[in-house]
């Protein structure tokens, strides 16, 4: 009799591990390539368009994304958009990871995908990504970045390798531009005194000390003859002494003047109080933010004419912001943005990979939607936050399923808000 | 009368001691750098809402670690009550107080469930609370879809920071923590069960009541410390995978610094004097800039530090006897 009972505990045990692995989805019912049941979506796929029609989209495609944030405004609006939205219109399971913190828990999390038979995955965590592509690479899975780019260096390595679908997101050029452009968009105004958050500075992450670089560049070229940060007078200079220092140094860039820094998330007393003393410095105009800013220093500046600028993606918080004056400039990623990539990684596990005319791994760059008011925000945020109509709809994306590279690219880099409304 | 004034003067020495020579060492920091620690309002507020905040912590973080029972939840605690005031508050449009008030209710309820959980599976507190940290992060979590709690823009719920509202609750909070475990039947249960837990059972007091007794009060505080951390941005940030312990560590060194002045006074208000003197250190951190990393560095040097000398105290006082009495052979 005990027998019996373990037998049946041991059998009720292996069967909620089975069915506890994977994501939140619905209950169709679909036998996957092994022949084992598993719960897929597969539950309200849109019939084929035209142009997907040569595709066999018959079986649900498993694709793992792998997530290092899951609480940030962008990641939660990327998440809803694949899962609320992209799940329903096409054959696909996507299984997140947990939030990583590490390389290694990149690893054990592809290891996971692989065992669930993912045939494909789409990254969204960088500590490792050369670890990443390789191991996914050795294992026959199609593998891509989202919102993201690999250095040139990688993207010299890697472009040849067959499971490496490619990377699609703002490029660090395109960081250093939407810091150079918001920097500027004041210093236009007449505006000279900044203060600047630095974000992940202090930890090395590349897209925030580009986005910083831009400022500052911005201000070299408004300072006047002989203006200069730090002895530095160009963009790769600059960029340069970002990366020596882990920080940005204050002081004066010809007549502008960089009065205030605060880097890092540490979110303890001490950090807390930098930024209330940096939002309350006397005489600052401007709070540039290379990441969220209003969060931080909004009820700082509560009361007093500091603008916040920042860069992040369109969440109703910062609406709320925006129309009681606290954040005046936001440089927003649209959630719609990682269909693309979605879409050429969907291709790969289909067998219908795009590659670049050379026969090499996509490298496209996308830029941010700009807010400089609450009613650009709003009109932005209105499709952005849509699961029923967002910016990229499955009409425009299957559009991509049978294109060729040129069209392809040509669709990703028309990423501004007019150019996709003038899609649909 | 010579040693009553030698007993006094020590007494003095023992309870003002740290705090003292903290303030003049980060003035003097201050100085070298051409800053003054307390210059503006800003830098007062900070100062409170530091010591108001860790204060509280170290309560409830001392509360169950002095009965053996390591609590790893109360900042998931602090979390999810300032979640569920945030959004009620902002929800029905309620002002300030109601938020605090929900906060404590929320907090204490949270407590007591981790309490309740812990004496009913009867596991280890330590692999208990961390199931709870998992749990209450996770409804926080999914309360507000992951966003977290914005309200930047609401003028009333971010009106509370202010010296004089982070003052009372240091008064406040001390009063009724002294009263409550000093003054009551309770707290005399609670002081029982710590010198001898098997004896005082005998004897007639209830464990187990005291145990979620411990866990709802900590809860409360927790809550409180939510709603100043909530009030202080108007956000509330989401953590996953025990994100939320961190706020546990903030209160290790007061406790240890607060254990050592409770020998010379009571150990409650060792504990506010314990919280004052980080908070000396976390504002000449703000004053200073001081990098995050530089700050872990100094921050762990100084309890380490602290550790060694309390482990090692009756060494060191014996070699200082024996100095002395050598110089004095000597001469």
């Amino acid at each position: 009799m005990k027998k019996f009972w373990a037998l049946l505990l041991t059998a009720a045990m292996t069967v909620s591990v089975l069915t506890g692995c994977g994501s939140d989805q619905g209950t169709n019912e679909t036998e996957s390539e092994t022949g084992v049941q598993t719960e897929t979506t597969g539950e309200e796929a849109q019939p084929e368009t035209e142009a997907a029609a040569d595709l066999d989209m018959s079986k649900t495609v498993k694709i793992g994304i792998l997530v290092s944030d899951a609480t940030s405004a962008e990641a939660l609006a990327f998440r809803n958009y694949y899962t609320e939205y992209i799940q329903k219109q096409y054959n696909v399971e996507m299984i997140y990871s947990d939030e990583l913190n590490d390389a290694a828990g990149e690893t054990s999390a592809i290891d996971t995908f692989i065992t669930n038979n993912c045939k494909a995955i789409i990254s969204f965590s960088s500590f490792d990504r050369a670890a990443q592509l390789e191991q996914c690479d050795g294992a026959g899975v199609y593998y891509a970045v989202a919102t993201g780019t690999l250095t040139e260096e990688e993207y010299e390595t890697y472009k040849g390798y067959e499971y490496y679908v490619g990377a699609i997101g703002p490029s660090l050029d395109v960081e250093f531009e939407t810091g150079y452009q918001m920097a500027k968009h004041y210093l236009d105004q007449g505006m000279t005194n900044f203060a600047i958050f630095g974000g992940a500075i202090p930890y090395y992450t590349e897209m925030h000390i580009y986005r910083a670089a831009g400022m500052l560049t911005a201000m070299v070229e408004a300072g006047g003859e002989g203006a200069n940060y730090k002895g530095a007078s160009d963009a790769g200079a600059i960029i340069g002494q970002i990366f020596a220092d882990g920080e940005v140094t204050t002081g004066e860039i010809g007549t502008v003047n960089v009065m205030g820094y605060v880097g890092g998330y540490d979110m303890d007393d001490a950090w807390f109080g930098k930024c209330a003393q940096m939002a309350q410095t006397p005489d600052l105009q401007v709070i540039l933010a290379v990441g969220n800013g209003s969060d931080f220093f909004g009820t700082a500046i509560a009361g007093t004419d500091v603008k916040i600028a920042s860069v992040d993606a369109y969440a109703s918080s910062y609406g709320e912001a925006m129309e009681a004056g606290m954040l005046d400039y936001l440089a927003g990623k649209f959630s719609a943005s990682i269909g693309p990539v979605f879409i050429a990684t969907y291709r790969a596990a289909l067998g219908s990979p795009i590659r670049t005319a050379d026969g090499n791994a996509l490298a496209l760059s996308q830029g941010y939607w700009i807010a400089e008011s609450a009613d650009d925000f709003n009109t932005y945020y209105a499709v952005d936050s849509s699961v029923e109509s967002p910016a990229y709809t499955k009409e425009l994306l299957d559009t991509l399923l049978t294109a060729d590279y040129a069209e392809f690219e040509q669709f990703v880099n028309a990423y501004s808000f007019e150019e996709i409304q003038g899609m649909n | 009368m010579k040693t009553n004034n030698s007993n006094i003067f020590k007494k003095i020495a023992g309870i003002a001691g740290i705090p003292t020579a903290t303030l003049l060492i980060m003035v003097i920091l201050c100085a070298s750098q051409g800053v003054k620690l307390f210059e503006t309002e800003g830098n007062w507020i900070l100062f409170f809402r530091a010591a108001a905040s860790v204060m509280l912590t170290t309560f409830a973080l001392s509360l169950n670690l002095n009965s053996g029972r390591f609590d790893f939840s109360i900042g998931s605690v602090s979390l999810l009550s300032s979640v569920i005031s945030a959004s009620i508050c902002i929800a029905m449009g309620l002002p300030t107080i109601v938020m605090l008030l929900i906060s404590i209710v929320s907090g204490a309820l949270l407590g007591m469930i981790s309490g309740a959980v812990y004496v009913i599976v009867k596991l280890p507190p330590i692999i208990v609370s961390l199931g709870v940290a998992l749990f209450y992060e996770g409804l926080a979590f999914a309360i507000t879809k992951g966003y977290g709690v914005s309200f930047v823009a609401n003028g009333e719920l971010t009106s509370f920071p202010s010296v004089l509202n982070y003052a009372l609750v240091i008064i406040f909070g001390l009063v009724i923590f002294i009263f409550i475990f000093d003054y009551t039947q309770f707290g005399y249960d609670y002081k029982a069960l710590l010198s001898g837990q098997k004896v005082s059972v005998n004897t007639g007091i209830k464990e187990i009541p005291n145990a979620v007794g411990c866990y709802t009060i900590a809860g409360a505080l927790m809550g409180v410390v939510g709603f100043i951390s909530a009030t202080n941005t108007g956000t509330i940030q989401m953590a996953l995978n025990f994100g939320s312990i961190g706020v546990m560590f903030t209160a290790f060194l007061p406790m240890f610094i607060g254990g050592f002045i409770g020998r010379f006074c009571n150990e409650k208000a060792g504990y506010l004097l314990g919280a004052v003197t980080t908070a000396f250190i976390s504002l000449m951190y703000a004053r200073l800039n001081i990098d995050a990393s530089v700050q872990q560095i100094v921050t762990a040097l100084i309890l380490v530090g602290f550790l060694i000398y309390l482990n090692n105290e009756n060494k060191i006082i014996e070699l200082v006897m024996l100095k002395k009495f050598v110089k004095g052979k000597v001469q």
